[in-house]
């Protein structure tokens, strides 16, 4: 193994980590807000991607717009788990709301099975014949393109929730829910609406992750949660400067293992960087101290 | 005169009712219990053996059904579980079957399956110390090799890959002189495609002259495969064989593609010569090569390919083989006395299985099937390549 392989490795890692952050952002808006984890967070990604490759096999699309209807089906699958998951469900049992997600990702899972039998289906990609060459350095131009719509993505994002009223709700919800309903913030609402935005971030990262393997299956589902989970942790839960940054790290981390360890210990060092930060950092990577007993 | 009047039509009536009853008592069901996988990412395995088994029960049917041991016809019932392809649920499936009246059971789906199920059938027949399932299993997808000597009651109608890919092999040799050396990619986590790397291409390549320079490895979800991509295009082989399922097939193409990896030739896995594969990438997997046991090339293949096109299911290697031993269980059942009553089913359990056994070929969709006596099969097959965006035969060896 050469340096240029692992620096090649680590560089991938990197772009195709944002694909992680987002979902690693939506598994952590939500518990944010709710203090509650919805397991069916990725499978919404997915789900949205699905329906927008659906709508592109009726009526031929830009991949641009394939990707924007994915984001948008996610945000109506997210505001769906929200009613089904959460708003019908009672909310004093926290076990409730996490097996009522569990049901739903296997739900939405089936669902695309059954749909599609379970078969691969190509998704469009942008730059994906770009590939950028210095030297023994190279760099692929869909990935690139990912890395930049994702950035993208997640700075509309803060600029939602730090410069818009529905922002400084969805906040004061996060921090202090009853302080913000004697303000006259609705929580259902704002509940609502971090489910549909993340619900679009996710759809954005469905769409991402399938350009970039280039074909669509329901396979993506459960690695994408639990990365996406691994992501909350790392990045600690709540923390959206966490969750990007833990992002980008699994995403390099996962792919040197691969070159210096192999695939079939990739996993396994990924997992054990996990059990460090849960050891060691429980409370994420900008967490001020350990909150150790 | 009058009592005459009024009796006829009883004598009437009840000899209707007798021509009635003796046709029903002629005409009986014979059930064959369809099990795989329906559910998952391999959903589509299940989905085509369903249909191509009731493909091939509707063309039997029609045409007049099954003679049985006593002289009745017999129509062919199909039923299909699904077992998820998933060890505990396949042993659960195939225990409900027993408990039925199926005479014989036609699954399943994944090798990961089909291993365990098979041992819990009884080992030895007739061995009265083993209290196994004595339930004939007749295996149209499981592919993973020499499986059926686990049981005395399994049998399987599946290619022998590794005669298949040694023929290949010695093929490309033969017609590409100047092709030297192999790389291999393998989905490693799925016994499938792991076997059929280390223990067939692996072992056949160099066999037939060829240097393997190298393998890289992935898993059946993986999303990335920019590195194993990278490790392949360093090696700069002559011929990439990639031994992975559609999905991940079509994703280490995709990276190929991107990173300007042009082997002179590719070499995939059997259950890649499917849709699934033209379905995910058929730009880039022009031209990919592989051996498999079913083409619609002949007659009798292409009624069976679009009559289960009709029942919603396409008939691939994998699901062709369940046309073909719905057509040996038909014979079976004709030739060992089945009677199909509901208090001979497990007598005629034992006359299927020991009609399979005594099996030594059958006709199948691309000519005569071998049989060996560990219940395996030596099917003929072709080498198809993708073309167009669809499968064509490049080579038949047979020929």
């Amino acid at each position: 193994m050469e340096f240029i392989d692992i620096v090649l490795s680590i560089s991938d890692g990197v772009l195709f980590g944002t694909t992680y952050a987002l979902i690693g952002i939506g598994f952590t808006m939500i518990f944010g807000v709710m203090h509650k984890i919805n397991l069916a967070y990725a499978a919404t990604s997915i789900g949205g991607a699905y329906v927008s490759w659906a709508i592109s096999t009726l009526v031929p699309l830009p991949a641009i717009l394939v990707f924007l209807i994915s984001a948008i089906a996610a945000g109506v699958i997210g505001w769906l788990v929200y009613l089904c998951c959460f708003r019908l469900v009672p909310l004093d049992t926290p076990l409730t709301t996490l097996l009522a997600t569990v049901g739903m990702l296997i739900f939405i899972d089936e669902v695309v099975v059954h749909e599609t039998d379970g078969m691969p289906q190509p998704y469009p990609a942008i730059f994906d014949d770009v590939f950028f060459e210095f030297g023994e350095f190279g760099l692929r131009g869909d990935l690139l393109f990912i890395f930049v719509l994702s950035f993208a993505a997640m700075l509309v994002l803060l600029y939602l929730l730090y410069r818009t009223r529905l922002g400084i709700a969805t906040r004061a919800v996060a921090q202090q829910p009853m302080a913000a309903q004697l303000c006259g913030i609705s929580i259902e609402r704002t509940n609502a609406s971090t489910f549909v935005i993340t619900g679009m971030l996710g759809g954005l990262a469905g769409a991402m992750i399938g350009a970039s393997v280039g074909v669509l299956s329901p396979l993506l589902t459960l690695p994408v949660t639990v990365k996406g989970l691994i992501v909350t942790v790392i990045g600690g839960l709540g923390s959206i400067p966490g969750a990007i940054i833990a992002g980008l790290m699994v995403g390099a981390f996962e792919n040197l293992f691969l070159a210096l360890r192999g695939v079939t210990e990739r996993d396994m060092y990924v997992m054990l960087l996990l059990f460090l930060f849960l050891t060691f950092r429980p409370g994420g990577l900008f967490h001020r101290s350990a909150l150790r007993d | 005169m009058k009592r005459s009047w009024i009796i006829a039509p009883a004598v009437v009536a009840a000899a209707m009712l007798g021509v009635a009853t003796s046709s029903v008592a002629a005409e009986r069901t014979v059930k064959i219990a369809g099990f795989g996988a329906k559910s998952g990412v391999v959903r589509s395995f299940g989905v085509n053996t369903e249909a191509v088994m009731r493909a091939a029960a509707d063309h039997i049917n029609k045409g007049g059904g099954v003679k049985l041991g006593d002289g009745a016809t017999g129509k062919i019932e199909v039923t299909f579980d699904d077992d998820r392809c998933n060890a505990e649920e396949g042993i659960s499936v195939l225990r409900r079957i027993a408990g039925t009246d199926a005479v014989v059971a036609v699954g399943p789906t994944c090798s990961n399956v089909a291993e365990p199920l098979f041992g819990i059938l009884q080992k030895k027949v007739g061995d009265a110390g083993d209290s196994g399932v004595q339930m004939p299993i007749f295996t149209d997808t499981a592919i993973k090799g020499g499986l059926a000597k686990i049981s005395d009651w399994a049998f399987r109608n599946v290619p022998n890959e590794s005669e298949m890919y040694q023929k290949l092999f010695a093929w490309i040799k033969a017609e590409h002189g100047e092709l030297k050396t192999v790389y291999g990619g393998v989905e490693e986590d799925f016994a499938h495609s792991r076997f059929t790397w280390h223990k067939v291409m692996k072992v056949r390549a160099p066999e037939a002259g060829f240097e393997v320079v190298g393998e890289s490895k992935w898993l059946l979800n993986d999303t990335n495969f920019a590195t194993q991509v990278r490790e392949m295009k360093k090696a700069k082989a002559d011929i990439v064989a990639i031994s992975a399922h559609p999905f991940t097939t079509c994703g280490v193409l995709k990276e190929m593609q991107r990173q300007r990896v042009k082997p002179k030739l590719l070499v995939g896995l059997t259950s890649s010569s499917s849709l699934e594969t033209l379905q995910g990438c058929a730009k880039q997997a022009e031209g990919i090569i592989i051996p498999t046991s079913f083409a619609p090339v002949t007659p009798a293949a292409k009624v069976a390919a679009d009559l289960s096109a009709e029942k919603g299911g396409s008939a691939d290697l994998h699901s062709a083989a369940a046309w073909e031993i719905m057509m040996v269980l038909k014979g079976v059942i004709e030739t060992s006395g089945v009677t199909a009553k509901p208090d001979t089913v497990q007598d005629d359990r034992r006359k299927i299985r020991d009609g399979l056994a005594a099996l030594k070929e059958t006709e199948g969709l691309l000519g005569t099937i071998q049989r060996t006596a560990e219940g395996e099969a030596i099917k003929p097959y072709v080498y198809v390549h993708a073309k167009g965006g669809s499968w064509a035969v490049l080579h038949d060896p047979g020929s």
